[in-house]
């Protein structure tokens, strides 16, 4: 995090933990589990958070006020009620919409520079 | 957790593991994040126990091993700053009292001296070495103290605190230069008085800071009153030297006991919250 830059570009660029945490609370609070079951999911496996990267990623993301404790805690008859649930907070949610602007740019300028040109560029393009 | 009586026995003895080695983290990280970490680890082995069976589950501890290795080393990490941080601060508070004391007595004992180039020796000359000494002494720890109030209150007093805290430790140590040389260039004597002005007035706008934002827990008007008089004295000597006469002894030194006060409340309150968030993160 780049001391003297203001609002959300400090926290700009995310490490991965980071950054899918964040996209898998995008939709929704979830509990510990949850969230490392949704990153998996949606990396298709590539990312495998263990417990100790996701607390330890979740300690700081609190504390830099990306997201937040749900005080809300589930029907103990559909899940245990002593799981924590986090949301996004209003900065978590600016944080992780200016990080994929800029992950767009960076698409945008490899486009440009014609990278992937004669592998599979037709997929990316899209 | 309701599954955790169906759950074969791999999956309880990896647990009961798992849960051991949380030692590996710092106690503080372990209290707060450890039961949800061994909660999870319990969830992902079941999966894993399912779908890949004893290998899925060698696979499992290879990777959580690496990652207990890995964050165990960070989070110790983590704390040793916040550690070195707090320690800082308390020394720090320590620093701005004592340099209080030993820059009031330097002042105040000096303003004795009825004559300053008298050779060494008698009482004038005690005055003097107790002026030079104290207020040496004091903006050396003045400086410790400002940079300690800036590493541990600069990011909850907004930038413009941290910036007023900025130039308060520049107006210091500018201060303090000019103390430094004054006896071999005359313009130690301006930047003695320049630096001195920069920094209690720094202090004053950042009084202003610590009461809007409640910076600190108590004694909020600590900076202001640290910083304020100092100031009005420089603008009452000036109106009162342009009109041809002086300043009263005993106005100076309520000035400076005033500024000395003010300066030790800060300091006690930043020793004393680096103590409270030391012990917290022990």
């Amino acid at each position: 995090m780049a001391e003297g830059v203001k609002g959300p570009e400090r926290f700009l660029p995310l490490t991965p933990a980071v950054f899918h945490i964040l996209l898998a609370l995008a939709d929704g609070e979830k509990h510990g589990y949850a969230i490392m079951q949704e990153v998996e999911d949606m990396t298709e496996g590539r990312v495998q958070m263990g417990p100790g990267t996701l607390y330890g990623s979740i300690k700081r993301m609190l504390a830099a006020g990306l997201i937040e404790e749900s005080d809300d805690r589930p029907d103990p008859a559909l899940d245990d009620e002593r799981r924590r649930y986090y949301r996004l907070a209003a900065l978590g949610r600016k944080v992780l919409r200016q990080e994929t602007e800029r992950m767009a740019g960076l698409m945008a300028l490899a486009r440009r520079k014609h990278v992937w040109s004669g592998v599979g560029s037709r997929s990316i393009q899209t | 957790m309701r599954e955790r009586n169906s759950a074969p026995a791999s999956i309880d003895l990896s647990v009961q593991i798992y849960t051991w080695l949380l030692a590996a983290y710092p106690e503080r990280f372990r209290a707060e994040y450890g039961p949800h970490m061994a909660q999870v680890f319990r969830d992902v082995c079941q999966r894993e126990s399912r779908r890949g069976g004893l290998p899925g589950m060698a696979a499992l501890w290879a990777r959580t091993s690496l990652d207990l290795i890995r964050t165990s080393v960070e989070e110790h990490i983590d704390r040793g700053i916040d550690m070195n941080r707090e320690n800082f601060v308390r020394w720090s508070g320590w620093a701005l009292m004592a340099g209080a004391v030993l820059f009031a007595a330097g002042l105040i004992l000096g303003s004795f001296d009825t004559n300053y180039s008298d050779p060494i020796g008698g009482l004038d000359a005690f005055y003097e070495i107790s002026q030079i000494v104290g207020i040496v002494l004091g903006q050396i720890l003045f400086v410790i103290g400002l940079l300690g109030l800036r590493a541990g209150y600069g990011t909850r007093s907004g930038s413009v605190g941290g910036a007023l805290l900025l130039i308060a430790v520049i107006g210091g140590v500018v201060s303090l230069g000019g103390m430094l040389i004054m006896n071999s260039s005359e313009l130690g004597w301006t930047a003695w008085a320049l630096g001195l002005l920069t920094m209690t007035l720094a202090l004053t706008g950042y009084g202003g800071v610590a009461i809007r934002r409640r910076v600190f827990s108590r004694w909020n008007f600590a900076p202001l009153l640290a910083g304020v008089v100092i100031p009005v004295l420089f603008g009452v000597s000036a109106a009162i030297d342009s009109s041809g006469g002086s300043m009263e002894d005993w106005t100076f030194a309520l000035g400076v006991s005033a500024t000395a006060v003010g300066l030790i409340l800060l300091g006690y309150r930043m020793q004393a919250e680096a103590a409270t968030t030391s012990q917290a993160l022990a």
